[in-house]
């Protein structure tokens, strides 16, 4: 037979083992119980029988017989058992029928099964009983039925019955309901993440808010899920710049060489066109490639071509490539670099980076502005600081800068492929280096790596 | 005629602004090489057959004789041959690697000039072509006038001129006291103008395209996002040739620069 659902639940099985533990434990309470009172009672029966023992053995043998008889009478429980036994084993008084063998003499106290015999009916009972031998030969026993344990342990009995069954009961419906609650929440959860999967990246986990494991588990995915979002959102969103900065030069270059399909009159004319079409074109590879090398650069793992590399050689150098380019824009262009330091790197990409900065910073600053190329040393750091009098950036859009295509609003009709700082950032990352970009008045770039110490 | 064809995608951005800055020094589009390279042999290895399409159409057109191999093992018979002026190799080859076949060859003494060519994603593969022996490195994808100058440059290559005096035309180039001189006119020069001017006279009447002058003179493989070249050639050439003179510098519309003495 196959057991449902919910029984294979580890809910339900810990529940089961639960109050089975819990059912022991009482049972094992209440046998204590029982034991004790059991105890506590033979040891006060015995010590009633035998000073009523001892009494009627003190009286004379005719009053033995009156006192015995006395004793008997006053039962209202039926408790009570006596005899009084010749020596040849004949009884004389009381309602035992006949002697048993060990309680002859003076036998402790002790358990025996007696037959009591009261009028015409004889009934064997399991008794405490204690025997006297009498001066005279004969014996005296004197026994009382344990019949008030006999009651306790019914009580204890009923009270089990009426309270164990239930508790059982109960717990079993505990059981079955949690691991039914649990289930259920596995299956939204199991439904949610099937949504998620088809791709409703807008669905989270159901979470209540509280304390429980379940929730924080639940919390947990939650967050890494909309930190997927974020992703998944940015990559589309990389798309469709890719598409938007594809396709300004490419429709530039539909219009030319259609207007010279039709227009064109002579050769060269036709010639220009395609010129300027060519032009376009060329700026579309030029984003390609640039594209194609950014993930060149952060997808290599390879550290082979690391060198110790002087970055004041470095900056001067990137100064003395970008000084008649700032002049022609009319910008003036220091370049500082005191500060002698190493760093362990790649010496082309890092030139790249550094004049990816500059170049940034020239392209930014309106003519009669400043551009400082400057090396720094801050502690272990070296720093190289590229700070200009251009329009800075918004304060909000400080990491978006070194995302892909990402151009400010301000800055959409500048020329440029809005690749330079997501190239830098990536050679950054390779080298295990921090790029800042904040905004002062103007615009700051800092580049830092560990200074290496040979 | 331009023959503006780009193997995959191209190599450099062309500044935009490049015709304006100096307008009426413009020439016509680059035609060729004078005859003193015609009718030279190209080895090209290259196992893609549109590739190799394309680069043997431009350079027959360019007049030059091509023999091409498209298997790695192919490639390296006609190599050891040494029968070619120049050789073409794909750094990926099925059968033989690129590189191998340039070793090869060089311990075989084969002394041919040698271009390699590389598909995108290797940083760090220019530095092993050129360890291997290759003579100059160009990664895919490029613009085939690129390829085109550099094997040009490669063919001509300047033998080791122990003159420590360069000249074209009425320029003087002194290498030792570094000095320069057009005429009787002498020219100041910063030492990088000098560098570029040393470079354009050891290759006169050779097209240079902007990444080969990059790439030689400020030694560095990227492609700048600004017109770099252009500005620091237009500084050069305000110097080379003063207003009243005949240009000896001439722009090349799209493609580079190319230094010739007056006629």
């Amino acid at each position: 037979m196959r057991l449902p659902e919910f029984t294979r639940s580890t809910t339900f099985r810990w529940t089961l083992a639960v109050s089975g533990a819990f059912i022991v434990c009482i049972l094992l309470m209440f046998g204590f119980i029982l034991a004790q009172a059991y105890s506590y009672m033979t040891t006060d029966v015995d010590a009633l029988n035998n000073e009523i023992a001892n009494a009627i053995a003190s009286h004379e043998p005719e009053q033995r017989i009156l006192g015995l008889d006395q004793y008997l009478r006053a039962d209202p429980h039926h408790v009570k058992l006596g005899g009084l036994f010749a020596a040849d084993g004949r009884r004389i008084a009381g309602n035992i029928e006949t002697l048993p063998p060990m309680l002859h003499g003076d036998a402790g106290a002790q358990l025996a099964s007696l037959i009591k015999i009261d009028g015409g009916a004889r009934e064997q009972q399991a008794v405490r009983a204690v025997a006297r031998g009498l001066p005279e030969g004969g014996t005296l026993v004197i026994a009382r039925s344990d019949y008030e344990f006999t009651w306790i342990a019914h009580i204890v009995e009923r009270t089990l019955a009426v309270g164990l069954i239930p508790a059982l009961c109960l717990s079993l419906a505990v059981g079955v309901f949690l691991s039914f609650r649990a289930q259920r929440r596995i299956e939204e959860v199991n439904s949610k993440i099937q949504r998620i999967v088809a791709g409703e990246l807008r669905e989270r986990l159901p979470a209540r808010g509280t304390d429980d494991p379940f929730d924080k588990l639940a919390e947990l995915v939650n967050g890494m899920l909309g930190e997927i979002e974020v992703l998944v959102r940015r990559l589309e969103g990389v798309g469709d710049d890719i598409a938007h900065d594809l396709r300004t030069p490419l429709t530039r270059v539909r219009v030319s060489l259609e207007r010279a399909r039709q227009k064109a009159g002579n050769l060269d004319e036709l010639r220009r066109s395609v010129d300027q079409a060519l032009v376009g074109l060329d700026q579309s590879l030029a984003i390609i490639t640039a594209l194609l090398r950014i993930s060149e650069i952060e997808h290599s793992r390879r550290m082979d071509g690391f060198r110790n590399v002087a970055l004041g050689d470095l900056v001067r150098e990137v100064g003395d490539l970008y000084e008649p380019i700032a002049e022609d824009k009319k910008v003036d262009f220091a370049v500082r670099a005191e500060a002698e330091t190493t760093v362990h790197g790649d010496r082309d990409l890092l030139f790249e980076a550094i004049a990816n900065l500059v170049d940034n910073a020239v392209k930014f600053t309106p003519q009669g502005g400043r551009v400082e190329l400057s090396l720094l040393r801050q502690g272990n750091e070296a720093v190289v600081r590229v700070r200009d009098s251009g329009p800075g950036i918004p304060a909000d859009e400080g990491e978006l800068v070194t995302r892909r295509f990402y151009r400010s609003d301000k800055s959409r009709r500048d020329p440029g492929l809005g690749l330079g700082l997501s190239l830098v950032s990536a050679i950054a990352k390779l080298h295990g280096f921090s790029l800042k970009i904040s905004s002062g008045p103007g615009c700051v770039a800092e580049l830092a790596g560990q200074s290496a110490t040979a | 005629m331009v023959h503006e064809t780009v193997i995959g995608l191209t190599g450099a951005p062309e500044p935009l602004d490049q015709s304006e800055a100096e307008p009426g020094r413009q020439t016509e589009p680059y035609a060729g090489p004078d005859e003193g390279s015609l009718m030279s042999r190209v080895l090209l290895i290259e196992d893609d057959a549109e590739t190799a399409r394309e680069i043997m159409a431009e350079l027959v057109d360019r007049g030059f004789e091509v023999d091409w191999a498209a298997t790695g093992i192919e490639g390296l018979d006609k190599a050891r041959a040494g029968e070619a002026d120049v050789m073409i190799v794909d750094r990926l080859l099925p059968g033989v690697d690129g590189l191998t076949i340039i070793e090869v060859a060089r311990q075989e003494r084969v002394c041919k000039p040698v271009l390699v060519l590389s598909a995108l994603g290797a940083v760090d593969d220019r530095v092993r072509g050129l360890r291997a022996g290759g003579d100059d490195y160009l990664t895919k994808p490029f613009a085939i006038q690129e390829l085109i100058a550099r094997i040009e440059a490669l063919l001509r290559r300047p033998s080791e001129n122990p003159d420590t005096v360069l000249r074209v035309g009425s320029l003087e180039l002194d290498l030792l006291s570094r000095t320069a001189k057009r005429g009787d006119r002498t020219i100041d020069l910063l030492p990088r103008e000098f560098r570029l001017l040393e470079y354009m006279m050891r290759r006169k009447d050779q097209l240079l395209t902007r990444a080969m002058l990059f790439e030689e003179v400020w030694n560095y493989k990227f492609v700048p996002q600004s017109n770099l070249v252009d500005v620091h050639m237009g500084r050069l050439r305000r110097k080379v040739d003063a207003t009243n003179e005949q240009p000896m510098i001439h722009s090349v519309r799209r493609e580079g620069f190319i230094l010739r003495a007056p006629a």
